[in-house]
């Protein structure tokens, strides 16, 4: 026999072992649904933790004052009711009875105050101190009663208080003081959620086990399994194979060949936490540039007919059909629709009309004097060329680069794009105000006060303020809603702010973008896809589902 | 004597390098435009106060080293400060005690990350590398031996093929067609939450977890290594010492080992430890393709979040573990061909 057909049978043979002992490699694991993600938490303590990831596995084994609810309301958590004095500045929260850490330890309203104080401590945690700024103390009275007493009234103390996570005392009181608490691994995560920790490895997967004995609403799932699936490819094959369960995003690309997958259903809707993407214009008047600050941004932006004539030369539907393969709704202001009732749904968008943009220029005074095809600003003559950065990390900037870079094109506007590391990028963006036109996105919180503040005077020199943008009025109102208790009111000074700035053109907000995500249903019902608010990973979707066999398919 | 000169040469020449990275690496990052207390984050709750705070958790509020407040963008400070309260210094005094530093990012101590990426990338890319080495060697000889045949032929476009193969491309293909029919796992190390009843159980669940990404790596390394050896190997063959082996009745087997390969290894030499110093790495493209929890995704991740202590104690892993193949490799080469030795 020849030394080919050796190797051709050595060949066969590992693959048959292969193939005989793959079939049993990912075996469903009881009832554990198994969820597959591109991302993987930062760290597993609350205090430093950036990414949303870790957020969603906190929000799982931890326990808040208030929870959020998937039709974007507030929820009672571990408070059974709260009063407020007549001034609105001390908050007294009764707690539920019976509520025990899972390490059986019980919790009670020392472990609040202490969380809240070790918050409100402690300058260096990213984003939980941030909740606690209006906090003047916090106290337990006894074992069920915690009083806070705030600087002034707030508004919106619920979405201050849901993403406060309780934390044991009898775990983290070694650990409170200066950087220790910044620096605890915390990896064991004993939290009293209706999940509890049971295997985080770090960049791979997340095992957590149902908390059977949850005070409120308890998981009818054994338990959950993030996945680490980085490649977004790999995910949706991942979901196919029956590798996991669950995917928590799906690119453009492949939902039309999932949606056609039989046992796969693709869920749509507005996320639970929207993200905004947006064009940020530099609008820095040169009074107002921070010390320190380059503001080489091009004058021409700092005139609101220009950035008019630029908001109706951009064609949001045609990015969203190419970008986002249809899959969003043209945007209009930083408050996303999916915040509501903070959208303002008075508010009329400015139209794709290349005419008007160019009429609106030519009267402006914007002409191509040279007839190189862009046009040049009144008086100092300066091309109207400006540099447009993208953040590298974005799938969706380098489409919408090349599309307003040719539909500006049509109105004499030309641009320099560039694609940049996000670091880098925000060094040039706030507070140094050095650059011109960035295609970029925030985050967005339940409550909208954090993205209105982004568009306040006060926040141009901690670069807060991306655009520096600058109106007194806006600053008034901005001021006003922040104590605003009534919530009806509050509503129309945030819907009078968005006329504010959409009249201003400070963003070009192309769209919203829509959730996608997709499940199968061979192992679970019960899922949350036609709820308000789309999250199938969040702690309400994850009670609300049930083994197949158990539910309705 | 001389092949000792030529011994602490080379070793006094890689200590040189490593001290040269090691300030190489604390300055080299904080060239980078960015602040680690920001990380690239972007979110109205992280406020100009908590950066500032952060900074000082960090150390990053002392100055850079003598003179020099911050990198970039450049801001000149006192000469007068305290040295060993600089940057610099603390960086080089926790270095020597062994200490690199906890992550910025990962909120770990970088020496326990580097242990734990390490191992999963040597794991993988080292599996790769050596079936890539036994193959492209026996596979480059071969054709070689058989030049001109439909052997030589099929190996050398195969070789081709491979070779101009983007790697990320090779490993979704293999990704989607060996979890499609061979229902081998789509990423990662181990199946989350599965038990075995035996250690060798989960073994095995490794080992099938490595399948895919270790087959990518190899395809892609073994047409360099088949291309080299073939060539090499061509030269060889076509000296009189070849001739005079085979009119002594040698076999065809004996002529390759014995008289051969020895002499066409050189050039392999090279090639494997230039790879294997980069193996460290990691191939970045087949760990994320794969999920593969190893440096090479890690780097790319302190690189985009500032993560100073990873990035310093990854690159003194990387160029450490470079420097290291290469003096092996030199090493090797006195030994494979003595005439080095007195060059």
């Amino acid at each position: 026999m020849s030394d080919w057909s050796w190797s051709a049978r050595a060949v066969l043979v590992v693959a048959l072992m292969v193939t005989a002992c793959g079939g049993g490699s990912h075996a469903p694991a009881g009832n554990s649904l198994r969820i597959g993600w591109a991302g993987s938490p930062d760290t597993a303590n609350p205090c430093t933790a950036v990414l949303s990831e870790a957020y969603t596995i906190f929000g799982l084994v931890y326990d808040t004052m208030y929870t959020l609810e998937l039709d974007g309301t507030f929820g009672l958590g571990l408070a059974e009711r709260w009063t407020a004095s007549e001034d609105g500045k001390i908050l007294t929260y009764v707690l539920r009875s019976g509520v025990t850490f899972h390490d059986g330890r019980p919790l009670t309203a020392r472990d609040v105050a202490f969380s809240y104080n070790l918050y409100k401590g402690h300058g260096d945690f990213p984003f939980l101190n941030s909740y606690t700024r209006h906090f003047e103390s916090v106290e337990a009275a006894d074992d069920r009663t915690v009083v806070i007493r705030l600087t002034s009234a707030l508004s919106n103390i619920e979405s201050q208080l849901a993403f406060l996570y309780v934390l044991p005392k009898h775990i983290w009181g070694p650990h409170a003081e200066g950087t220790a608490a910044a620096e605890f691994e915390n990896a064991a995560m004993v939290g009293s959620g209706p999940f509890r920790m049971l295997e985080y490895r770090p960049n791979e997967f997340i095992r957590l086990g149902a908390n059977k004995k949850y005070f409120l609403r308890r998981p009818k799932i054994d338990g959950v399994i993030f996945q680490t699936i980085a490649n977004q490819d790999a995910l949706v094959q991942a979901l196919r194979t029956g590798q996991v369960d669950m995917i928590t995003e799906i690119p453009p690309t492949a939902v039309a060949g999932l949606g056609r997958t039989p046992g796969i259903r693709l869920a749509t809707g507005i996320p639970l936490s929207p993200e905004v993407n947006d064009i940020l214009l530099n609008q820095i008047a040169s009074e107002r540039c921070p010390s320190g600050s380059a503001c080489t941004g091009h004058p021409a932006l700092r005139d609101r007919n220009l950035r008019l004539a630029l908001a109706h030369g951009t064609d949001k539907q045609k990015i969203i059909d190419v970008v986002l393969l249809g899959h969003g709704t043209p945007g209009l202001t930083l408050i996303p629709d999916g915040l509501q009732p903070w959208f303002n749904t008075r508010l009329q968008d400015y139209p794709f009309d290349l005419a008007k943009a160019n009429h609106i220029l030519d009267r402006a005074g914007y002409a191509d004097t040279n007839g190189d095809g862009v046009r040049e600003m009144p008086g100092s003559g300066r091309p109207l060329v400006f540099r447009l950065y993208r953040p590298s990390d974005s799938t969706v900037a380098p489409g919408m680069s090349d599309l307003v870079s040719e539909m500006w094109a049509q109105i004499g506007v030309r641009t320099e794009a560039r694609s940049m590391d996000p670091d880098a990028l925000t060094a040039a963006c706030c507070p140094a105000f050095d650059y011109d036109i960035i295609l970029w996105g925030w985050g967005s919180d339940p409550d909208p006060n954090l993205l209105l503040g982004a568009m306040s005077t006060d926040q141009i020199p901690t670069g807060g303020n991306e655009t520096g943008y600058s109106n007194p009025e806006y600053d008034g109102l901005y001021k006003r809603q922040a104590i605003e208790r009534d919530m009806e009111k509050r509503r129309e000074l945030v819907w009078k702010m968005q006329e504010i700035v959409h009249r201003d053109v400070v963003y070009i907000v192309p769209f919203y973008a829509r959730a996608i995500q997709a499940y199968r249903t061979d192992r679970f019902a019960g899922w949350m896809a036609d709820a308000p608010k789309l999250a199938l990973e969040e702690r309400a979707s994850l009670i609300a589902i049930t083994p197949a066999s158990r539910g309705n398919p | 004597m001389t092949h000792c000169r030529f011994l602490l040469g080379k070793a006094g020449g890689a200590l040189f390098t490593v001290g040269f990275v090691l300030v190489l690496n604390f300055f080299l990052f904080r060239i980078l435009p960015g602040d680690p207390a920001r990380a690239g984050v972007r979110d109205p709750r992280l406020t100009q106060e908590s950066q500032v705070a952060i900074q000082a958790r960090f150390g990053l509020d002392k100055p850079v080293i003598n003179g020099i407040e911050r990198v970039n963008p450049l801001r000149l400070g006192s000469f007068t400060v305290n040295p060993l309260d600089t940057q610099f210094f603390i960086y080089l005094r926790n270095l020597l005690q062994g200490d690199l530093g906890i992550s910025y990012h990962r909120n770990r101590p970088v020496t326990e990350l580097l242990k734990e990426r390490l191992g999963n990338t040597v794991l993988l890319v080292g599996s790769g590398q050596i079936l890539a080495l036994l193959i492209g060697i026996a596979l480059g000889a071969v054709a070689a031996w058989k030049s001109r045949t439909a052997i030589d032929y099929g190996a050398l476009v195969g070789s081709l093929v491979a070779w101009s193969m983007p790697t990320f491309w090779l490993g979704m293909v293999l990704l989607f067609w060996g979890s499609r029919w061979l229902g081998l796992p789509i990423g990662g190390m181990i199946t989350p939450g599965a038990t075995f009843a035996n250690p060798w159980d989960a073994r095995m669940d490794v080992v099938l977890h490595m399948v895919l990404p270790v087959l990518t790596q190899t395809i892609v390394y073994v047409a360099e290594y088949v291309l080299i050896m073939r060539t090499t190997m061509l030269d060889v063959l076509s000296e009189d010492y070849i001739l005079t082996a085979k009119a002594k009745g040698l076999s065809t087997f004996q002529i390759l080992k014995d008289h051969a390969l020895k002499n066409a290894a050189l050039p392999i030499v090279t090639i494997v430890a230039l790879n294997l110093g980069f193996t460290v790495a990691g191939a970045i493209q087949v760990e994320i393709v794969y999920s593969w929890p190893g440096l090479g995704q890690a780097i790319y991740e302190s690189v985009v979040r500032r993560d100073y202590p990873m990035l310093q104690g990854a690159f003194l892993l990387l160029a450490v573990s470079v420097v290291f193949t290469n003096l092996l490799a030199d090493l090797l080469y006195s030994y494979l061909d003595p005439r080095v030795r007195t060059a």
